[in-house]
């Protein structure tokens, strides 16, 4: 019953507002993006109590490792719904609203089902409903974005499609047509069974397709482009949370594939693309000239690292990749929420175009910066120890090599977020921007994001570690 | 049923050469009517030989939606462009070649699944993987929007051939979805393309090259 509530008030929501205008849109997105919050909290809350929920027959569940996506999800929608009216005005009418809303439920509908294959419909729609929103400011920069991004994901979740159809295919040749053959629940149980050549070339197809919508490398190059040309909520909403969704497709096949090939198979293909997600990113980051195409290829960096993680296996790994996912989405949504600040105020998302923001946007300069600090992966935030939880899963599981060489391709990454970081910060202000007050209200959801991520890299709250640990159960139950 | 399968699906293969074949949109895109035609003409058979109902049901579809309606808008999308390419020379030859080495490729790959199961239909599952691939290549090597968005129509074609001949349909809440997503994809294809042809006067994505690095 929780579970379709959490699915209806997005899609409600999405509705109202494609009819209501003026103060009743600002309530209803407001009320929307506050119910789906506490809709998320509610089935993290059910999870924790009964292991697992579930509705509609069994169409809809969610254990512990939905909980934990539902939980990222929703935090970032609120995060970019608590940003969105400052990008595109509240109340006017038009796509943007219903279109975002309609967004987040095509998200939490792919981790709340148990039925792959309206998780593959869920993901593609993922992709519909958001081309008009990377297409917002209607430039030309942003319909080269939104066309290549329509193009690129479609062919590759139809890829996905063909894993799909040969997994249900060896599903029915060992079972005949047997109901609900193509449920998480009903492959893990039967996965020992199904045949292991099949299900390898499943998983190769499964893994282009899904991660293409992971912005793994090679099948990233949709990925830059759609996030920079954005609008910073959406951005923040595609990087913190969309690719992390592809991800959790990838994770579920590869915990059903092990099963019947052992682990070496999936993980040997994880570790190539992880390696060369983060070479990709480290070429480029070492020198960015855009900052929003510099945090989007950052996401194909962290996306990478969590790719190490699941390849790597084991608590530490898997753990490591969940937690890492979330840390990505706080730092990542947080940086791209600033980042339309600072366009709005320089009027340029080139990296030269920007000096002196701690100078002249006081409290948006100084978070930048330590989102920044966290981005790379420093102490005392989170993604310091999700990487090390990830690479020390690494060198455990007889990885040894390759964790050295991801942690190499960091340090790059590093160097080059970190002299960029410094160039905008500091430095004289160009004559033309102005010292801008800052409105307290606008700064308390990123404030609250640092925060997290403070907790989740100096002092975990309680239940984090048995919440990552039953997330990380409920892959090989 | 074997013998019907297997020609349907060879026959979906040799329009699909076709296609590549051909340089005119408007052959181009009867063509590709011609091959929904016989995927519509495969579920039917399929359903028919299992006695599966929902596949004449999936078969009506398919005409009404891929044969009919999508050709219909794609040639809205194209409506206003030289029918032949402007630039000549460039001949289909080698894109042809590449086509024939990619129904080996299909071969090949396919192997752990025509030796895995003992299907009446497992013949022509190379072929129908073949025509997704072709229609991969035609995705990839397109110059303009309609290339891309015809040849992601082909590749859905073979993939939707490749479940009915391995699986004999997926469950119904998936083949909806599947029409659905076409469906949507191309709508919006014909949206952002309109819009790129105010921007840019053509749909040469070609001239779509300011984002970089």
């Amino acid at each position: 019953m929780i579970l379709v509530l959490l699915l209806a008030v997005p899609l409600v929501t999405a509705a109202v507002l494609v009819r209501a205008r003026g103060r009743a849109a600002a309530v209803a997105h407001g009320l929307g993006v506050v119910f789906t919050l506490g809709a998320a909290a509610a089935v993290a809350a059910a999870v924790a109590r009964d292991d697992s929920v579930t509705a509609v027959d069994g169409l809809l569940r969610a254990d512990a490792l939905s909980a934990w996506m539902v939980a990222l999800i929703d935090l970032v929608a609120a995060l970019a719904g608590a940003e969105a009216p400052r990008q595109a005005p509240l109340g006017a009418g038009g796509r943007f609203y219903p279109l975002l809303h309609l967004f987040t439920f095509t998200m939490l509908l792919a981790v709340t089902t148990d039925d792959v294959g309206l998780m593959w419909v869920a993901i593609e729609g993922t992709t519909l409903a958001s081309v008009f929103l990377v297409n917002f400011e209607r430039s030309r920069a942003a319909l080269e974005a939104s066309y290549k991004y329509l193009l690129i994901c479609s062919v590759g979740v139809a890829i996905a499609f063909v894993g799909t159809v040969l997994v249900y295919f060896t599903d029915v040749q060992r079972f005949g047509h047997e109901p609900h053959a193509l449920r998480w629940t009903t492959l893990l149980r039967l996965a020992p069974e199904l045949g292991p050549r099949v299900l390898e070339l499943a998983f190769v197809f499964l893994l282009v397709g899904y991660g293409t919508k992971a912005g793994l490398a090679p099948m990233h190059t949709w990925l830059p482009d759609a996030h920079s040309e954005a609008p910073a909520p959406v951005s923040a909403l595609m990087s913190g949370v969309l690719l992390g969704v592809g991800l959790y497709a990838v994770l579920r096949f590869k915990a059903v594939v092990d099963l019947a090939t052992g682990q070496a198979f999936g993980s040997r293909l994880l570790v190539g693309l992880g390696l060369a997600s983060l070479a990709v990113a480290a070429a480029f980051l070492w020198s960015p000239r855009n900052y929003k195409r510099m945090l989007a290829y950052s996401s194909v960096e962290h996306l990478g690292v969590a790719c190490l993680g699941i390849a790597f296996g084991g608590p530490w790994g898997l753990g490591g990749a969940l937690l890492h996912l979330a840390n990505h989405a706080l730092a990542k949504s947080v940086l791209f929420l600033l980042s339309g600040r600072i366009r709005a105020a320089y009027g340029s998302a080139d990296i030269g175009a920007v000096s002196g923001l701690v100078a002249v946007m006081p409290f948006t300069g100084r978070a930048f910066v330590v989102a920044m600090l966290a981005l790379m992966g420093l102490p005392p935030f989170g993604l310091f120890v999700s990487e090390v939880m990830v690479f020390r899963a690494g060198f455990e599981e007889g990885w040894g090599l390759a964790a050295a060489t991801g942690l190499g391709l960091l340090v790059v990454a590093f160097a080059g977020l970190l002299r960029a970081a410094h160039r905008m910060a500091y430095g004289a202000p160009a004559a033309s921007t102005a010292v801008r007050r800052e409105a307290w209200q606008a700064s308390l959801p990123i404030v609250a994001a640092l925060a997290l991520l403070v907790a989740t890299g100096v002092a975990w709250p309680p239940g984090l570690a048995a919440a990552l640990g039953h997330a990380v159960a409920a892959l090989a139950p | 049923m074997t013998a019907l399968a297997n020609l349907l699906a060879f026959l979906g293969l040799v329009v699909t050469l076709l296609i590549v074949w051909r340089q005119s949109w408007r052959g181009r895109l009867r063509l590709f009517a011609l091959q929904s035609l016989l995927l519509a003409a495969l579920a039917a058979v399929i359903g028919l030989f299992t006695g599966k109902a929902g596949l004449l049901a999936v078969a009506g579809i398919v005409v009404a939606l891929k044969a009919w309606l999508i050709p219909r808008v794609l040639s809205r999308i194209a409506a206003g462009t030289p029918p032949r390419p402007a630039i000549p020379g460039r001949s289909s030859g080698m894109a042809l070649l590449v086509a024939g080495a990619l129904v080996v490729v299909a071969y090949v790959v396919m192997l752990p699944v025509t030796r895995a199961g003992d299907l009446p239909t497992e013949g022509g599952i190379p072929l129908a993987f073949a025509i997704a691939l072709i229609g991969l290549l035609v995705t990839v090597t397109g110059r303009d929007a309609l290339g891309h968005t015809l040849g992601f129509l082909m590749l859905e074609n073979g993939i939707f051939g490749l479940a009915l001949l391995a699986t004999y349909g997926l469950p119904g809440i998936v083949e909806a979805g599947v029409f659905l997503d076409v469906l949507a994809i191309v709508l919006l294809m014909e949206g952002v393309v309109l819009e790129i042809r105010r921007e840019h006067d053509s749909i040469e994505v070609d001239r779509l090259r300011e984002l970089r690095g």
